[in-house]
């Protein structure tokens, strides 16, 4: 079963398109990483989802529902925090969950009196006068004390400081999971913030989803290679296989690539086929370096289309 | 506060990490057999993981014989490894040949590597 589902999905504004044919799906239960660029149209994507934006084609399913069919009792079951989000800024804290407390039948308030405590937010103050992390610890609060089963963040971690950041993500941790599954689409460009959180990971560039896969996978299939032999001299830079990127030779022994399909029992021995004698070396890439090199693959293939 | 401590690097998955902190923690001592291994739950929020992740560590960890689940009781750590000591050296061959392998194409000779098995050895405190 998918929480979120997207098919062939498109929406421009004006001559940009934001999301390109884009086709996802995301199962109940896991935590997804949305991660990309600013502009990379995170947020647009997320909008289309929450039927907060429509799409120009194509169609998003949210927890078994059509998005523009999604009604007030779909989305008593999704939560949404999103950076700069509109919050009824007059209304205290209090108020606000008062304000909240009868919208969701689901609404539990040992979770919310919890999670008050735990976030040390001030009650009685007009949201309008408390800081930026507050608000959205605030923000925060209201939406997981329903118990959401689908978690819709967007850029949640963006302008918080350390403290407010581990304060968030511990929040996300103390949602219940006995009931029903829950499952979290967190969009951010800090890959750090999400890198032990994530299931899977999509990196969206130019609203195109560049690689949706499981972050152990990733981690698993992307190496730094280097090899060292005097083999590696003759060989032709250009002629190095396609899943090798980054190609460099900085001294006439030394090869070091980026092996986009590294196997764990088979690639260091066709390599030391390639390269008789040679010793190789592979070492894994955090999330960030991964996505660096994705990147630049991109923009790199990018500049010789318009060529 | 959890029994043990993860310095998470990134890069390398979060649960291999993980098992790996866990087993060191019982080598030194920090993790007696029999006391309570922290639920899922717990190690999710503690160590702010995923919870499939967390339950991924506890699996592999019971599957590997490091954790024991009773029921009703909760999950602890085991007692250490029975059998012969042969047996027991045996079920280290992969890590020792592979350890064999890297110090000869580092061109370390076997004194050499056997004083830097010792040294580490007596970093961990003895356990009875």
């Amino acid at each position: 079963m998918n929480a979120i589902e997207c098919n062939n999905l498109c929406r421009s504004f004006g001559r940009v398109t934001a999301v390109n044919d884009l086709t996802l799906a995301v199962p109940v239960g896991s935590f997804f990483a949305l991660l990309g660029p600013n502009g990379a149209g995170k947020t647009t994507l997320l909008k289309l989802i929450l039927n907060l934006l429509r799409p120009d084609s194509g169609s998003a399913h949210v927890l078994g529902c059509d998005s523009m069919r999604l009604k007030s009792k779909n989305f008593r079951r999704i939560g949404y925090v999103a950076d700069g989000q509109d919050l009824p800024d007059w209304m205290t804290v209090a108020q606000l969950l008062d304000y909240c407390r009868p919208l969701y039948p689901t609404w539990d308030e040992e979770l919310a009196r919890r999670l008050s405590k735990m976030f040390d937010l001030p009650t009685d103050r007009p949201i309008k006068k408390v800081s930026r992390g507050m608000r959205m610890k605030a923000a925060l609060l209201s939406n997981l004390s329903f118990r959401p089963e689908l978690m819709v963040l967007d850029e949640p971690f963006s302008g918080l400081d350390p403290l407010v950041r581990d304060d968030f993500i511990q929040g996300l941790l103390e949602l219940p999971d006995d009931d029903c599954p829950r499952t979290f689409i967190v969009s951010s460009h800090d890959i750090d913030e999400v890198e032990r959180l994530a299931d899977d990971v999509g990196f969206l560039s130019e609203g195109r989803l560049l690689i949706h896969e499981s972050a152990d996978l990733l981690r698993d299939r992307i190496r730094r290679v280097e090899v060292v032999g005097k083999g590696v001299a003759a060989l032709a830079l250009e002629a190095a296989p396609k899943e090798w990127m980054e190609v460099k030779r900085p001294a006439e022994n030394v090869l070091q690539f980026v092996h986009d399909a590294f196997a764990r029992d088979t690639t260091e021995s066709k390599l030391l086929a390639m390269f008789p004698g040679a010793s190789v070396t592979a070492r894994t890439m955090s999330l960030r370096e991964i996505f660096l090199v994705i990147a630049r693959k991109q923009r790199i293939e990018k500049g010789r289309e318009a060529a | 506060m959890l029994p043990f401590e993860v310095l998470f690097r990134p890069g390398e998955p979060v649960y291999e990490q993980v098992i790996y902190a866990v087993k060191k923690a019982i080598a030194t001592g920090k993790l007696h057999p029999g006391s309570r291994f922290p639920a899922v739950r717990t190690l999710s929020q503690e160590l702010r993981i995923n919870p499939n992740t967390a339950h991924k560590v506890v699996s592999a960890l019971t599957g590997e014989g490091v954790l024991l689940v009773h029921p009703g009781i909760g999950t602890v750590i085991a007692p250490p490894v029975a059998g012969s000591v042969e047996d027991r050296t045996a079920l280290l061959e992969d890590e020792l040949e592979r350890l064999v392998v890297e110090a000869r194409r580092l061109g370390l000779d076997e004194d050499k590597i056997v004083n830097a098995v010792r040294k580490h050895w007596r970093k961990f405190p003895k356990i009875s």
